[in-house]
């Protein structure tokens, strides 16, 4: 079987930065990927070519077998590749149920015409945006706030609702910019449990993030970029007990003899 | 989770059901039916020519808002009403179409110009999105005044005919003026209310977060774009038909900037607003009209007023008030 996300020699580079050089990557179905770096290490960048926000210099993005490089992002998510953001994750303010009818344009929007004249067709495909909505509030434990500003949530709930953002569109596979980047511990262990029940729908996540305990402890492989190159690569605890992966986080002096 | 519920204040002023939006209907019916009586009450010629000049300003600045609610502020929107206007009085007086043809002509040339220039200038935003808009506002008032064969040049075109000889005294036109103006803010109000609207409000929000959901985004706005430049080319035609004369400072960066400010003052997050402001440009400064060498100095410093105390636009004295009425304490709630 071909893997869902194959990543082959993919670059960019900013003039003479080379933010993501030569780096090759499969994910397969129903895995969850983790990319780990120190800060500037290119993660960002790579989790931006893969997604179509930025364009690669060269090297190619396959998704389930078809060539996906330098597609926009709207188009990504057609295919089912969708991403939530380090930051900007949510529509601040509106509330979280207007959030996730925001997130579901592809199954909601049913044309300018359709939308003006409100015909049957825009009313059946509301219901059922509507009611998927429900669904996955409920699923992420967030139908409780549904009527809340999402600017007025807890950080923590709010990576969570940018998460079910992301969802609506119902994607095979989901890239998580730093979902854990300025939460607490208890917080961060909120997420990683939302991250296993939507790979227990069958949905592969590629996470990208520096927590190396948090990432330790979810993924099932792991890759580590440092100044945009593969440093290691493979199963968590292999990856982390890497001498090299060690010298780059904490300096060589750490390194066992 | 679970304590996020309890936690965080529920706050549900966001919410707009169904009697919402048919009490704003409701509304909108009672204030055109209003609108329509009130110059014949009045009945003098120059009640009706203000009117008219209010319904002109309503089609600009509720078109404007389509685009400044997508996050996009346009200052060539005088430009677009131009090109309708010089397209339409050509159609008009030199290959001899009835007015419609000419209304037709000046609505989809601007459209078709907005859809030459709008995937382009679409993929700047904020200030440069400003920027592009104003040059480009330019440089059709260069080809206003430098086309001759086609606009007359500095001195305008004069002898437009008016839509029917019946339409040449302002009480009738000013029937036809508040239907075209009606029409334009309920079309521009249903797109807003439609699904549409979600994704334009989704877009000026976020344009990189809507995009990663699966919205075109350039292709969204280029439709707004298209759709609010054809509205213009829309008022330009019927603009042209009633003065009857045209010239290029009718259409300069002043009137595009008088626009963007009846959406300032009124609100930008209604549609509500431009209206408001529509009236409130039109209305100030005839009223001022007796203190002549005040009137721009008392028109600039009432426009400053409203920018410092209601920074949502007039539409905001709701919350105003309310901010006042209710204690200190519970603003918590609110």
């Amino acid at each position: 079987m071909s893997p869902l996300l194959e990543v082959h020699k993919l670059s960019r580079f900013f003039g003479g930065l080379r933010a993501v050089n030569d780096l090759s990557f499969t994910v397969s179905s129903g895995e969850i990927f983790g990319i780990i770096g120190p800060n500037g290490a290119g993660k960002s960048t790579a989790v931006n070519l893969v997604s179509g926000v930025t364009k690669p210099t060269s090297g190619k993005v396959r998704f389930q077998g078809t060539d996906v490089t330098g597609q926009p992002p709207h188009k990504l998510v057609q295919y089912g590749l969708a991403r939530t953001f380090q930051s900007t994750t949510v529509f601040g303010n509106c509330t979280v149920e207007e959030n996730c009818r925001r997130g579901s344009y592809l199954a909601r929007y049913p044309g300018f015409f359709h939308s003006f004249f409100s015909t049957s067709k825009a009313g059946e495909m509301r219901q059922a945006s509507d009611s998927r909505v429900a669904e996955v509030l409920e699923w992420l434990d967030l139908h409780r706030v549904r009527n809340v500003r999402a600017a007025d949530l807890p950080y923590g709930a709010q990576k969570t609702l940018g998460m079910a953002i992301s969802l609506m569109a119902w994607p095979k596979l989901l890239m998580l910019d730093e979902p854990v980047a300025g939460l607490s511990a208890a917080e961060a262990d909120n997420v990683r449990d939302t991250i296993r029940k939507i790979r227990a729908e069958g949905i592969s996540v590629v996470v990208i993030d520096h927590n190396m305990r948090f990432m330790a402890g979810l993924c099932d492989r792991i890759l580590v970029l440092h100044h945009g190159q593969e440093l290691a690569h493979g199963l968590p605890q292999d990856v982390l007990s890497d001498p090299n992966v060690i010298e780059a986080y904490l300096g060589r002096r750490y390194v066992k003899a | 989770m679970n304590s996020t519920a309890e936690t965080v204040p529920v706050i549900s002023k966001v919410r707009l059901g169904r009697s919402t939006s048919s009490a704003l209907i409701g509304g909108g019916i009672a204030i055109v039916a209003a609108l329509a009586i009130m110059p014949y009450l009045l009945d003098e010629r120059f009640f009706y020519h203000i009117a008219i000049l209010v319904c002109f300003a309503a089609i600009g600045a509720s078109s404007l808002h389509l685009i400044i609610r997508t996050g996009h502020v346009s200052l060539c929107h005088a430009a677009f009403i131009g090109v309708g206007a010089y397209v339409s009085a050509n159609v008009v007086m030199k290959l001899g179409f009835p007015f419609v043809g000419g209304l037709v002509a000046g609505t989809l040339a601007a459209a078709g110009l907005g859809l030459m220039i709008g995937p382009v200038i679409l993929r700047l935003t904020g200030k440069y999105f400003v920027l592009i808009t104003f040059l480009f506002g330019e440089i059709l008032r260069m080809v206003f005044v430098d086309w001759q064969s086609i606009t007359g040049g500095a001195n305008g075109l004069s002898g437009i005919p008016a839509p029917a000889p019946v339409f040449a005294e302002p009480k009738y036109f000013y029937a036809l003026a508040l239907l075209a103006a009606t029409a334009c803010v309920a079309v521009c109000g249903r797109i807003l209310s439609s699904e549409t609207g979600r994704f334009v409000n989704a877009i000026r929000e976020s344009e990189q977060l809507t995009e990663c959901v699966g919205v075109p985004v350039i292709r969204t706005k280029v439709m707004i774009f298209v759709i609010a430049c054809g509205f213009a080319g829309f008022a330009g035609a019927l603009i042209a038909h009633y003065a009857r004369y045209i010239s290029p400072p009718n259409f300069g960066p002043l009137e595009s900037l008088n626009l963007v400010i009846m959406n300032v003052i009124g609100g930008m997050q209604t549609l509500v607003g431009p209206l408001l402001g529509a009236i409130f440009l039109v209305l100030v400064p005839e009223f001022l009209r007796g203190y002549v060498q005040l009137q721009h100095i008392m028109f600039g410093v009432i426009l400053i007023l409203v920018m410092a105390f209601l920074p949502a636009g007039v539409v905001g004295v709701k919350d105003w008030v309310a901010r006042r009425m209710i204690p200190h304490d519970r603003r918590g709630e609110q």
